[in-house]
C-alpha cells in the first residue's frame, strides 16, 4: 500500500513540536472564530492567510486547516448552548441541540456533537487517504478540455443542486468570474476591465470578497435581527463525556449514513451546510419516531454534526487532487496555496508529496486535537459570548477591516470590503448563494485558461468538449446536474401520468 | 418600509447593470478570434452576459410572481425598527472606514470603539476608553511588532513617536 507508506511519511512531517503547537493555536483560533457571530471558517482563513505569507507552506496549511476544524467545532458549541449557529453549517444542530441543552442535558448534547463530528471528520480523512492518490493519478490524464469540463460540472451542480433560484446562482457565479478577469490577463498580457482606474490594475482579491461578503454582510444581518445571547451554562466533566461516548455506538446507523451523505456533499461542491441539512432530514424521515425530532433527540444532533464534518474534511479531496475546492473555505485555502506558489491539482502529489501527505496526516491529528480542545474549553468560549454585542460587534468589524488591509496593504481594499459587505447583506437577505461567487473568483483564471487552451486546440470549435469518452462523460454529467431540477420535475410528471392511467 | 418585491427588483437591476458594464468593458478587448486563440475580452464577455441574462430572468420571475399574487413578495424586506438597527451599526462602520483612511487604522479603532461603547452600549467613559486603547495596543503589538505588518497610519502616530 503506497498510500499507507506515504501517510507514515506525512506523520513524520506533521508530528513535530512546532506543528503540534500550530495545530493547537489553529484550533483555538478556529473555535474562537466559529463561536463569534459574523466570523466563520472562510473568514477566519482569509484573515489569517496574509500572516502566513512568510511561513513555510506545510506549516501554513496545517495552521489554516486546524483553524477550519476548530471553526466547525466552535459553530456547534454556540448552536447548542445559545441556539445561535456560529456557522451556517451548524444551523441544523440547533434544532435538537438547543432543546437538549434546555432540558439540562447540555453536556450530553455537546459530547454527542463533538464525538460524532470527530467521527465524521475521520471518515472523511480516511477517504482522502485511500482515494486521493488514485484520483490524482486519474486526473493526470486530464488536459485543458477535461479541466474545463470538471469546472463546468462544479458550477452545474451548484445551479442544479444548490436549492437557490438557478438565476440567482448564475448571477452570483457570473459576478465571481467577471471579478476574476479584472486586471492582468495572464495569456495575452493585456490589462482588462480596469475602466481606467489604477486601483483595479492588480485585480480584485478573493480575500477581500470573502471578508466583506461573509464577515461584514453577516454582521449587518446579525444586527438587524437584534439578537440576544441567552445561553445555557455548561460545564463539561470527563465522566459525562465518557458516559456519552459509550452511548454513541447505539447510533451506528445514523453515524454511517450521515458520514456517507457528508462525504458525498463534500466531494461534490454541495458543501457542509447542505450536507448537515440533508442528513438531518434523512435521519428524521427514516426514524421510527419522527415526532421526537426538534424536541431534543440525540440523533438530531449526531446526524447533522457527522455530516457537517465529514463534508468539511472531504472537501479537501477535490481541492488537493483536482484543484477544485469543495466548499467556500476550501476555496480560500486553495487561493492560499496558489499565493504560496503551489499548484493545486494532480501534479502537487508528485511535486510536493511532503506537503500533501503532511497535510493529510495533520488532518488526523488536528481533528483529534480539536475534539480534546473543544471539550476542555467549552466554558471559556461560552463566556466569550456573554460579552455584550456592543463591544464584540465593533471589535469584529475592526478585525475584518484590518484583515482586508493586510491582504495586500492597499487602502482601496478597505473600501472594497465595505462594498462587498453591503452586497453580502443584500444577497443573503434575498437568498443569493455566496459560495459560487467565491469559488468562481478563485478558480476563474484557471477555468478561463482551460477554456482558451481548449479553443486553441480545436481552432474554436466547441466540439472538443465531446471529442473523447472522458471529456464527453464529464460534460454529460455536468449537463445532467445542470438540468436536474427540470429532469426531476419531468420524472414526477411522467410518474403522475402513470398513476392516473392505472387508476 | 421596503417590500421584498422592490428589494428583489432593485437588486436584479443592480446585477443587470454590473453585467452590462462587464460586457461593455470586454468589447474593448475584442470578443472574437485572433491568431493566438480567443481574444482577451471573450471570457469576461460571456461571464458578464450570463449575469445580465440571469438578472433579466430574476426580473421576469419576480414580476411573474407578482402578477400571480404571491404573498411572499409583499412581505417586509426591511421595516423601520430593523432599518434603524442596521443603520445604527452601518453608519459608525462607514465612519470607521473614512477615519481609517484619513487618520490611520489605530486612531480610527479607538474612536470607533469608544463611540460604540459609550454612546451605543451605554458604558462609562473609563471602561470605553480602556477597552478601546487596549484593543488598539493589542493590534499594534501583534501586527507591527510580532508579524512585522504595518497598518495604515495617519498624522497622529509620528507625533507619538510610533
Amino acid at each position: 500500500m503506497d498510500n499507507i507508506a506515504n501517510l507514515m511519511h506525512g506523520f513524520e512531517v506533521a508530528l513535530t513540536a512546532h506543528h503540534i503547537l500550530l495545530m493547537i493555536a489553529g484550533v483555538l483560533l478556529g473555535v474562537l472564530v466559529g463561536v463569534l457571530p459574523g466570523l466563520g471558517a472562510p473568514n477566519g482563513v482569509s484573515l489569517l492567510l496574509p500572516l502566513t505569507f512568510s511561513m513555510d507552506p506545510v506549516s501554513a496549511i496545517i495552521l489554516l486547516a486546524s483553524l477550519y476544524w476548530g471553526a466547525l467545532f466552535g459553530g456547534s458549541t454556540t448552536s447548542i448552548l445559545f441556539n445561535i449557529p456560529g456557522e451556517p453549517s451548524s444551523v441544523a444542530t440547533t434544532f435538537d441541540g438547543h432543546p437538549m441543552a434546555k432540558q439540562g442535558k447540555a453536556t450530553e448534547a455537546l459530547s454527542f456533537a463533538f464525538l460524532s463530528a470527530g467521527f465524521g471528520a475521520l471518515c472523511g480523512v480516511v477517504l482522502i487517504t485511500l482515494l486521493s492518490g488514485w484520483v490524482a493519478n486519474f486526473a493526470l490524464r486530464f488536459s485543458s478540455p477535461e479541466y474545463f469540463a470538471v469546472y463546468f460540472m462544479t458550477f452545474a451542480s451548484f445551479i442544479g443542486l444548490g436549492g437557490a433560484s438557478p438565476f440567482k446562482t448564475v448571477v452570483s457565479m457570473g459576478i465571481g468570474f467577471s471579478l476574476a478577469t479584472i486586471g492582468m490577463d495572464s495569456v495575452s498580457g493585456n490589462v482588462r476591465l480596469t475602466f481606467e482606474y489604477d486601483v483595479l490594475l492588480a485585480g480584485v482579491s478573493f480575500l477581500i470578497a470573502v471578508i466583506g461578503l461573509f464577515g461584514i454582510g453577516e454582521l449587518l444581518l446579525t444586527m438587524e435581527e437584534g439578537l440576544k445571547f441567552e445561553g445555557v451554562a455548561a460545564k463539561v466533566r470527563i465522566g459525562d463525556v465518557l458516559r456519552t461516548a459509550t452511548k454513541l455506538p447505539r447510533y451506528w446507523l445514523a453515524l454511517a449514513r450521515s458520514s456517507l451523505i457528508g462525504i458525498w456533499m463534500g466531494i461534490t461542491p454541495g458543501g457542509p451546510t447542505a450536507a448537515s441539512f440533508m442528513s438531518y432530514a434523512m435521519a428524521k424521515r427514516s426514524s421510527r419516531d419522527p415526532d421526537k425530532f426538534g424536541k431534543g433527540e440525540p440523533e438530531g444532533v449526531i446526524a447533522p454534526e457527522t455530516a457537517d464534518h465529514a463534508a468539511g474534511s472531504s472537501a479537501m479531496l477535490p481541492m488537493l487532487a483536482l484543484g477544485i475546492p469543495g466548499s467556500a473555505t476550501a476555496a480560500v485555502m486553495m487561493g492560499g496555496l496558489m499565493i504560496w506558489g503551489l499548484n493545486p491539482g494532480p501534479t502537487l502529489f508528485t511535486d510536493r508529496p511532503d506537503f500533501v501527505w503532511g497535510l493529510i496526516a495533520s488532518m488526523y491529528l488536528g481533528n483529534i486535537v480539536a475534539v480534546v480542545i473543544v471539550l476542555a474549553t467549552v466554558p471559556l468560549f461560552a463566556s466569550i459570548l456573554r460579552i455584550p454585542f456592543a463591544i464584540i460587534g465593533p471589535v469584529i468589524v475592526v478585525i475584518c477591516f484590518i484583515g482586508a488591509f493586510t491582504a495586500a496593504n492597499r487602502e482601496f481594499d478597505i473600501w472594497l470590503a465595505l462594498i462587498f459587505g453591503l452586497v453580502g447583506y443584500l444577497f443573503k437577505k434575498l437568498d443569493y448563494p455566496i459560495a459560487p461567487l467565491v469559488l468562481a473568483m478563485v478558480i476563474g483564471d484557471k477555468a478561463e485558461d482551460a477554456f482558451r487552451q481548449s479553443m486553441i486546440f480545436s481552432q474554436g470549435s466547441l466540439s472538443i468538449f465531446w471529442s473523447n469518452a472522458l471529456v464527453g462523460t464529464l460534460m454529460a454529467i455536468g449537463l445532467v446536474l445542470l438540468f436536474m431540477p427540470l429532469i426531476g420535475a419531468g420524472l414526477r410528471r411522467l410518474r403522475g401520468q402513470g398513476e392516473t392511467r392505472t387508476v | 418600509m421596503i417590500t421584498r418585491f422592490w428589494a428583489e427588483i432593485g437588486t436584479a437591476i443592480l446585477t443587470l447593470a454590473f453585467g452590462l458594464v462587464i460586457v461593455k468593458g470586454s468589447l474593448e478587448f475584442g470578443i472574437g478570434w485572433d491568431s493566438s486563440g480567443p481574444q482577451p475580452g471573450a471570457f469576461p464577455f460571456y461571464a458578464g452576459g450570463l449575469v445580465a441574462l440571469a438578472s433579466l430572468g430574476t426580473l421576469a420571475l419576480t414580476f411573474g410572481k407578482r402578477l400571480a399574487g404571491k404573498a411572499m413578495l409583499a412581505d417586509a424586506f426591511l421595516d423601520a425598527a430593523r432599518g434603524r438597527r442596521v443603520l445604527s451599526f452601518l453608519l459608525p462602520l462607514v465612519a470607521f472606514v473614512v477615519l481609517s483612511v484619513t487618520l490611520g487604522m489605530y486612531v480610527a479603532t479607538i474612536l470607533y470603539l469608544v463611540f460604540a461603547m459609550r454612546f451605543q452600549g451605554g458604558y462609562g467613559w473609563i471602561a470605553s476608553l480602556a477597552t478601546a486603547i487596549l484593543t488598539a495596543a493589542f493590534f499594534y503589538f501583534a501586527l507591527e511588532k510580532f508579524f512585522q505588518i504595518g497598518l495604515l497610519k495617519g498624522p497622529l502616530e509620528p507625533l507619538l513617536g510610533l
